[in-house]
């Protein structure tokens, strides 16, 4: 058994035993490559299935390409999708230009808040990776969030050898992180392996692609000519900058990841 | 396994002892530091005014900046010219023993860390007896800060004697024990200058040699049933294989139920005549016949080792629950899909996890950080196998209102009384070697015993060698006559120190056994 299987086994597990043990899951699909290659995952532990709806946050900030693709990869793998929006907050004018911070509470963590509340999804499978960054590493594969979202992450249960805590208070939801374990490079990997089909803006065009991918004014793309899955590859075996430095909401302040993460950040 | 297949490698030691600074260490040595986060640490340093320190790579929350501790467990990638390696970062504080825990639960292989002008710490010997009763055994110690004693040899030697006595005693035979300096780079990537009195492998190249997990596909097939799922009327029954192998037309028993049936077929997304499945991995099966288990059973070979069940287990676990684990309460333990709800009988012993004193024998309680020795006592049968025998269904963990608070391994599992099954004794994999030969000890086989035997093992005896094996009661005297007998082998009874044993052999022309003068003979 190879590394990508090794990886790819660990993770149908942990689905498995999310459906076992919640009713009202659902799964957060932001429509990047870690999100979709946990989508591709779930349909391998449930046999071609999704048997639980997929919740995408629309922040209205989003690349066209991205709702694009959305729809067309929702309808050609027949999944049921909820698409998210807090149009409270965006109606009030909500944009990054009062802070990003600010920005990314309202419509991406309250966005999320508002589906749960509606839904009442007790349980959401999310595509975070411990190698993104340092509070990301800090995480369990089940780990529970209170009424108020807030992740207690200095005092988090034990979990080995694959027994997870399932049993949590009416009053929480848990995040279930099965990728946790997977690297930026293991999901290309995968990604080329499995010929799971990505949003086209990672791949180059005119000297630029989308190393991550985010809202139109926060997220800038990387100078790069990799223009296939290959190419990506050969790319990130090359690099030593990190993966988020796209992503402007991680830059503002020492801790701003850590903080927004505590408040229920995904 | 290809040769680049990721090592899991978890950090564990005392307080202080470097950890951090050595994660630092090796991802710089190894180029695997991103320009922005070495900037980065750079900068917050500056800012708080301090020196440049490696440790802030792992120590990512700004709470463990503060207070300069690392809280809970991270992890972080770096990789060598032979592989790719994700570290586990292990806090040594003694409340976040669960994190420690977490961390190395998931690891292939440890790195012990001391400090060398420290030596030997409370949390150096804690953390290496949870290494051995998580069933971590690739261990390289890393006697480090040796910078600041002068990288003097006696200074190592004097530490690496002591730590080498505290692993014996819990079973570790280190595989490395390497003098460092994670500050100042020594003996880390590359041989050491200012040590040359040592001649043995850099800590990385030490980790190089080391080889992920076993899978356990040797082992007797255990599937335990995770899930079933009923879709378009067809019944579909989830798991890992988490030893052994299954294949289509195997014939196959569950435990405890004792069901059987035939494999129909072996499963995936898109592949829905799988020719076989082995350990790891993630299945589907379907069965010949109207078959209806649940989650909980564990189904194995009709003919090969089918697994057994008990109503009562013994076991060592460690505790790390807030509240003390209490003689006679109830508790849900949780053993692959399992779970039951378990009386703890017993506390046969309590031991402080640092020292491996005895606290107490026939205690009522097991606190915070304890270890112990315990039997549960289940109101329904369990699958189950000792740790010895096949660690995936040798291992559990105990549950307080939902939440994992303490784990353990298997030592043996009763049936309960009357009619119990003999337990089958590998002898292959049972035997140890000691100062005085190969030994297989008995004394903790409370029911009876039935001996297996691995194609070439008699031939060993054969060739001169002998095996002793060390007895608890005399009944289990018959078997190993019936194993003589059956292999035209001889053995004497004899007593030493630590009890009655009896050692098998082949006489050079097979004839009457000789009289011995260490005792007579049987």
């Amino acid at each position: 058994m190879d590394h990508l299987d090794a990886l790819e086994n660990q993770s149908i597990y942990i689905f498995r035993e999310a459906y076992r043990k919640f009713k009202d899951l659902a799964m957060l699909w932001s429509i990047g490559k870690d999100s979709t290659t946990l989508l591709w995952l779930a349909r391998k532990a449930f046999f071609g299935r999704v048997p639980f709806p997929l919740v995408h946050i629309d922040t209205n900030y989003k690349y066209p390409q991205m709702i694009e693709y959305r729809d067309r990869m929702a309808v050609e793998w027949g999944v049921e999708l909820i698409i998210g929006q807090n149009k409270e907050a965006l109606c009030e004018g909500m944009h990054p230009s009062r802070g990003r911070f600010v920005c990314c509470n309202a419509l991406k963590t309250q966005g999320l808040q508002q589906i749960l509340d509606r839904h009442g999804f007790k349980g959401i499978f999310l595509g975070i990776r411990r190698d993104e960054e340092g509070s990301r590493a800090k995480e369990r594969v089940f780990s529970p969030r209170d009424r108020n979202f807030e992740w207690n992450y200095k005092d988090q249960p034990p979990e080995l050898w694959d027994q997870f805590n399932t049993s949590f208070g009416p009053e929480t939801h848990v995040r279930i992180h099965p990728l946790l374990s997977w690297t930026e490079l293991d999901i290309w990997e995968y990604t080329r392996r499995e010929r799971v089909p990505l949003c086209p803006l990672y791949l180059a065009k005119d000297g630029k692609r989308f190393r991550s991918l985010g809202c139109v004014p926060c997220t800038a793309p990387i100078d790069s000519n990799a223009a296939t899955v290959d190419e990506i590859i050969e790319e990130l075996k090359a690099t030593k900058t990190p993966e988020r430095s796209g992503r402007a909401q991680d830059q503002e302040q020492a801790y701003a990841m850590q903080k927004l993460r505590s408040l229920g950040y995904m | 396994m290809t040769l680049n297949d990721t090592l899991r490698i978890v950090i564990v030691g005392h307080v202080d002892h470097g950890k951090s600074t050595l994660i630092g260490r090796l991802f710089y040595d190894t180029g695997s530091l991103p320009v922005e986060r070495y900037r980065e640490i750079e900068r917050t340093c500056r800012e708080q005014g301090r020196e440049f320190e490696f440790a802030y790579l792992m120590d990512a929350l700004q709470e463990e900046r503060e207070q300069n501790i690392t809280i809970d467990t991270a992890q972080s990638f770096f990789r060598t010219a032979k592989r790719p390696y994700i570290i586990i970062d292990a806090p040594g504080h003694k409340e976040f023993l669960k994190n420690m825990v977490t961390g190395a639960a998931a690891a292939d292989a440890a790195i012990l860390l001391v400090d060398g002008a420290e030596g030997v710490r409370e949390q150096t010997r804690r953390h290496a007896y949870i290494l051995s009763l998580l069933g971590l055994r690739q261990v390289a110690v890393a006697i480090n800060k040796l910078d600041l004693a002068g990288y003097r040899r006696d200074r190592f030697h004097a530490v690496e004697e002591e730590i080498r006595r505290f692993l014996h005693s819990v079973g570790i035979v280190p595989s490395y024990v390497v003098p460092i300096s994670a500050k100042e780079g020594d003996n880390i990537a590359s041989a050491s200058t200012r040590m040359s009195w040592y001649q043995g492998p850099t800590l990385l190249s030490a980790l190089d040699s080391f080889s992920p997990a076993r899978e356990a596909s040797g082992l007797p097939l255990r599937f335990p049933v995770q899930d079933v799922y009923v879709w378009d009327r067809k019944r579909t029954y989830a798991g890992r294989v988490e030893s052994g192998t299954i294949r289509p037309g195997d014939r196959v028993v569950f435990s405890p139920s004792g069901k059987s049936s035939r494999v129909r077929s072996v499963e995936k997304w898109n592949l829905p005549s799988l020719p076989l499945a082995s350990a790891g991995e993630c299945i589907g099966i379907t069965f010949a016949d109207e078959l209806f288990v649940e989650r909980g059973e564990v189904m194995g070979s009709a003919d090969d080792d089918p697994p057994r069940s008990g109503k009562e287990l013994s076991a060592s676990l460690f505790w790390l629950g807030s509240e003390p684990l209490r003689l006679n309460r109830r508790y849900l333990l949780k053993l692959a899909t399992s779970e039951a709800e378990v009386i703890l009988s017993s506390i046969t012993e309590r031991l402080n996890s640092s020292t491996l004193e005895v606290i107490e024998r026939h205690a009522e309680r097991v606190e915070n950080l304890e270890v112990a020795n315990v039997t549960f006592t289940l109101s329904r049968p369990l699958a189950a196998d000792t740790f010895e025998e096949n660690p995936r269904l040798g291992r559990f963990v105990i549950a307080v209102e939902g939440f994992v608070a303490g784990g353990g391994i298997v030592r043996e599992v009763r049936a309960d009384g009357i009619g119990s099954r003999a337990r089958v004794i590998r002898l292959h994999s049972r035997m140890t070697t000691e100062p005085d030969g190969n030994l297989v000890d008995l004394s903790q086989e409370a029911g009876p015993v039935e001996f297996d035997l691995s194609p070439g093992f008699i031939d060993r005896l054969g060739k001169g060698e002998r095996l002793a094996i060390r007895l608890r009661t005399a009944d289990q005297l018959e078997q190993i006559a019936r194993l003589a007998y059956g292999h035209d082998l001889a053995f004497e009874f004899r007593r030493d120190g630590e009890g009655p044993k009896v050692v098998l052999f082949r006489l050079a022309a097979p004839s009457a056994p000789v009289l011995d003068d260490a005792g007579p003979v049987i």
